[in-house]
Order: C-alpha cells, then structure tokens, then sequence
C-alpha cells in the first residue's frame, strides 16, 4: 500500500497555510530552514533555504597554507571529520605527487571506517528520536562514545581530529590503542545485532519509514545523490569499490544495497554498512603492516606546482570530492568541495511535494545531512 | 545506452566527431600552466550551447549517468586579501607587529591568468569507469552559460552557489537567487577581486 505523491493529492480544498520548519528546530540537524506551504495536512510547495551556517572555508583556504587547509577541513562536515581531512591530502597529495606508506594508507582506513560507524551511529540514535523512539539513541550514544574515546586516544579530540596529514597520518597509535580497538570489534557486534530487534524491525518504527519517500534509482541519480541514499535506492555505487583509494582494494567487504529507496532502505543500509565497516575494521586490525607513517616529501610550508586535480571518498554521507587548483603558490588557488549533503539535499524541494506534514521530519532525517557540509 | 565497452581513446574520437569545435586537451607539459584534470579526459567548449549539448549527448547517448559536480575557477590572479574580515596571519598567538608567518599569494608568470572565470563539470559513466571534465570559460564581468538542470537536476544548487560565489548567472534556471551567503552581502565573494564591505557583525 505504498501512498504515491498522486494518490495524496488534497481532495477537499482548503485554504493554503505557510508554516516555517527551523532554522531552530531540533529536528532539522542544525541550521535548516524549511518554507512549507501546506494544504490541509498535504505539502503543496516545500522550500528549503540553506546557509545560516555558511563560513567561506572555501574563500579562507586561498590564503591559507595546505597544512592549514587540513584544520579548515575538520569543520565540513564534523561527524565525519576523518573523511573530510582524508579527502583534502589526497587532493593535495596528488597535486604534489607524494606517496603514501602502506602503514599510513591503512592507518587512514582504519580512522575513516571508525569514523563511518560514529556517524551512522549518530545518524541511527537521531533518527529514532525523530520518529519517536528515544531507546536506540541511547544505546547508540554509548557505542559511539567508544569510538570517540579510541579518537582521543589517538589524536585527543573527540571531534576536528586532524589526524590525518599530508603525506600520512599525525602519530602512531598510543601503546594500548590497538587492545582497546580489538576489545570494541566484537562488543560492538552484539550490540549491532540489538539495534535490528530494538528499532529496525519494530513494527511501530517500519509504518513510519517503510512506505515513506521512496526514490527510484533513475530519479536518485538524477539528483546526484551519493552514498547511503543512492545505494539504498538500488544503485550500488560506492567510491571504495568504484576507484579504490588508500589500499580499499585489499579488503573483503561488500556493498549494501536497498530495494525501493524508501527511508526505511536508506535507513537499514546504513545499519547494514556498519556491519560492512566492522569487517573492514577487523581485517586492518588483523595484518597493519610495520613502517613509517608520514611520506617523504612533504616541507613545512609545502607548494604544489601549477596544477589541477580531483579526489574523491566516500564519505559516511556519500561522494565526498575535492576540486583543488593551485597555481604554484602556498595556498590552493582554488578549492572547491563537493559535498554530499548539500547535493543529497536539493531533491526535497521534490520529494516533499505530495506528502503529509507529519512525514517531512522521517524524509529529512533518513536524508541524513549535515549542516556543517551543507553551507561549509 | 551504448553497450560497446567505453574507453579514453574512443571517447576522446567520438567527442573529435560530434564536436569538432571543442578542443581536447592534454597532459600539461612540464613546468606550463595547467590545463588538464588529472585523471580525466578533459575537453574545453567554445561556448555554453554546444557545451549543454555536450552534457545532453553523454547523458542520453553514451550513459554518462551521474553528474559528479560543477565547479568554477575565477583565473583573474592572486586573491586580493581585502577580501578578508580578519588578519591573514592565522597564528593567533605572535604578538602585534610580529611578521606574518603566511606568504601571501603572488602571481605566477607560468599560469594562464585571464579575464574568464572557468566553469568545470565532471561526468561519471558508472559502468564503464571512465571520467570526463568539461570546460567552459565565461567573461568574468556578465558572464553567463546555459543552465545544465535539463539534463541533470543536481546542477540546481550548484549552479546557484556558483552564481551566489562568482557572479556567473545561469540561464533558463527555474530560481536562480542566491543560496550560501546572507541577503545583505553585496558582491561575490570568491572572485579574486572581491573586497569585504563592513557591516553590523564586524565589530
């Protein structure tokens, strides 16, 4: 019994209201403004309006060093701080040509993957809360706060790591890191079977999503959408399979992929990249190689020679890229991110159309953005 | 959809025939100014129309089905630091008067410093693997290229960020106002030329 947007025309008129959703508003993740116009309890014209949080990174890396421009980075989008700096050195990196040891490059994997289970965590607590259920995120909060802690141990902050560098990572792992990571491998697991009994599969939580903005994978990628979003709507495009970067070749793991694209797909497909993620994590714990982690070659005020490149990740939101120019000089000429949830975003003004008020909070959530990216 | 396996060389011969107008171009020689993304065929369009019709033709006709983003470059020279709010020494901790510790950009006579501000979209074909960047320059004072939502509707707010940042208006996009910076901000800020007005958040 899937409502189509056709089906849930308004059939009695009524006058038209406008309503504003946010920008304060607890359930539109940060600085979100939705102008909704609204017919009876039916969406007629849905507007959204970003930028509150605009903050020209952008505009502050053309005068900024590239050692810089990694701090700058951390402050995209904050819940997956790992990805954003991965991102940018690989842009820089391949502008300045510096190679990576294989320590690092693995170091790096295994950082981004926790980094990618902290923020579906956040992702899978918030989401309940949007619907109505506030057990899961505190139970994702706890599992979250030992991916944080094994973050602080190694860089000292729980958010805008900085960890990894130009040519490699920071540091080497503090003497019980690599203990504590393995003791979290298998405690997480159970919990993650948990999550499926606690909130995936209760009935209360599966009317709410199941039948709820669906996408199609024609009109998904249309829209540019990218990561968790895209695959959940049947497309199984994935950076890390699509051009491995970082020794992504070198593990076993697979791409989780929805049927319909509804919120409940885009939702359990970030529950099943967990999964992926852990995998992922046990087979770095399990052979990271001995060697240097930071590449020769970087200076202290490094310069790229005149140049152009593109890089691209997969973040924890999707197809995170950089477009970097630089013409010679210590700061990037021209930096440019793509981000995934400012693209992942745009379809709403779309999507809303057609449905009931009271599902807007369960399509914006399951979109999953973050505000931070979104106006960088 | 073409099921014929699509490589480099074949795209690179097939853009030769349908646009022979448009200029391929190649790895940068050594120590010149940089023209190609690396990694990607990268192929620079005269003007907007047959750039749009470049963007329709690997969409429709060879499966370039995911738009990766747009981008734009404004090669007017090194950035003028007026453009900035604070300081541009960004170690808060040197005392007054201490020299900067940041070299502020400087022209490079290698680099091809011009009046356009280049736009750049990058295409994935999913299945074949295979990546192109196209390049379109347009003046930087009244410039204007076709909008590419008709063919892919993620160009929407890329395009009007662009038009917030630089200043390039889009034409034929359905809302085509500013998106990132605030209403009272006048000018574009990540034009080179860019100079920051004082407002009420200054002090």
């Amino acid at each position: 019994m899937t409502e189509t947007a056709a089906d849930n025309k308004p059939k009695l008129k009524s006058d038209q209201m406008f309503i504003n959703l946010g920008p304060q508003h607890p359930s539109t993740h940060g600085v979100l403004r939705i102008g909704l116009t609204i017919e009876g309890e039916i969406i007629v014209n849905a507007v959204p309006d970003v930028g509150y949080l605009h903050r020209g990174t952008e505009k502050l890396a053309e005068i900024r060093g590239y050692h810089h421009c990694v701090v700058l980075s951390d402050r995209w989008d904050y819940l997956n701080a790992m990805g954003n700096n991965m991102v940018f050195c690989m842009a820089a990196e391949k502008l300045m040509g510096v190679e990576v040891p294989e320590r690092a490059q693995q170091l790096r994997v295994l950082m981004l993957e926790l980094n990618r289970i902290a923020s579906h965590l956040l992702f899978f607590g918030t989401y309940g809360i949007d619907i109505g259920a506030f057990t899961a995120f505190l139970h994702a909060f706890r599992e979250r706060e030992m991916v944080l802690d094994l973050f602080e141990m190694v860089c000292g902050a729980r958010m805008t790591y900085n960890y990894i560098r130009l040519g490699g990572v920071m540091k080497e792992l503090p003497k019980e890191w690599l203990d504590r990571c393995r003791e979290f491998v298998p405690f997480f697991k159970k919990r993650l079977a948990e999550y499926d009994d606690l909130l995936s599969f209760n009935p209360i939580f599966l009317d709410r999503t199941k039948t709820v903005g669906a996408v199609g994978g024609k009109e998904a990628l249309a829209w540019g959408w990218s990561g968790p979003n895209l695959r959940a709507s049947g497309v199984p495009y994935d950076m890390r399979k699509f051009q491995p970067y970082s020794s992504y070749e070198k593990f076993d793991f697979e791409i989780p992929v929805g049927k319909d694209g509804s919120c409940w797909d885009r939702y359990y497909c970030r529950v099943r990249e967990m999964h992926e993620s852990l995998k992922i994590v046990e087979q770095v714990l399990g052979g990271l190689p001995e060697g240097p982690i930071l590449g020769k070659g970087v200076a202290k005020v490094p310069k790229a020679p005149p140049g152009e490149t593109y890089a691209a990740i997969e973040g924890a939101r999707g197809d995170l890229g950089i477009h970097l120019v630089s013409d010679g000089n210590m700061s990037p000429y021209r930096l440019h991110v793509k981000a995934p949830s400012f693209i992942n975003l745009q379809i709403l003004q779309e999507m809303l159309v057609g449905q009931k008020i009271s599902d807007v909070v369960a399509i914006l959530g399951s979109i999953d953005i973050v505000l931070g990216e979104v106006d960088r | 959809m073409t099921t014929t396996t699509l490589d480099r060389e074949a795209l690179q011969a097939k853009f030769a025939e349908k646009f022979p107008e448009a200029e391929t171009i190649g790895a940068p020689a050594e120590g010149s100014a940089p023209t190609e993304l690396k990694g990607y065929l990268t192929v620079r369009f005269p003007d907007g129309e047959r750039l749009l019709a470049a963007l329709r033709w690997l969409k429709e006709d060879l499966g370039f089905a995911y738009l990766d983003m747009i981008s734009a470059v404004d090669w007017k020279g090194p950035v003028d630091i007026d453009g900035y709010i604070r300081d541009p020494n960004p170690n808060v901790f040197l005392p007054d008067g201490a020299t900067p510790q940041v070299q502020l950009p400087v022209a490079n006579k290698t680099v091809a410093y011009r009046d356009a501000v280049e736009l750049v979209y990058l295409l994935s074909h999913l299945d074949a693997k295979i990546k192109v960047c196209l390049k379109l320059d347009v003046p930087r004072d009244g410039g204007s290229a076709p909008s590419a939502i008709g063919v892919f509707k993620s160009a929407d707010w890329q395009e009007r960020e662009i038009f917030d940042l630089f200043g390039v208006a889009f034409l034929n996009h359905p809302n085509l106002s500013k998106i990132l910076t605030p209403d009272f901000l006048k000018g574009h800020p990540l034009r080179k030329d860019y100079k920051h007005q004082k407002d009420r958040f200054d002090d």
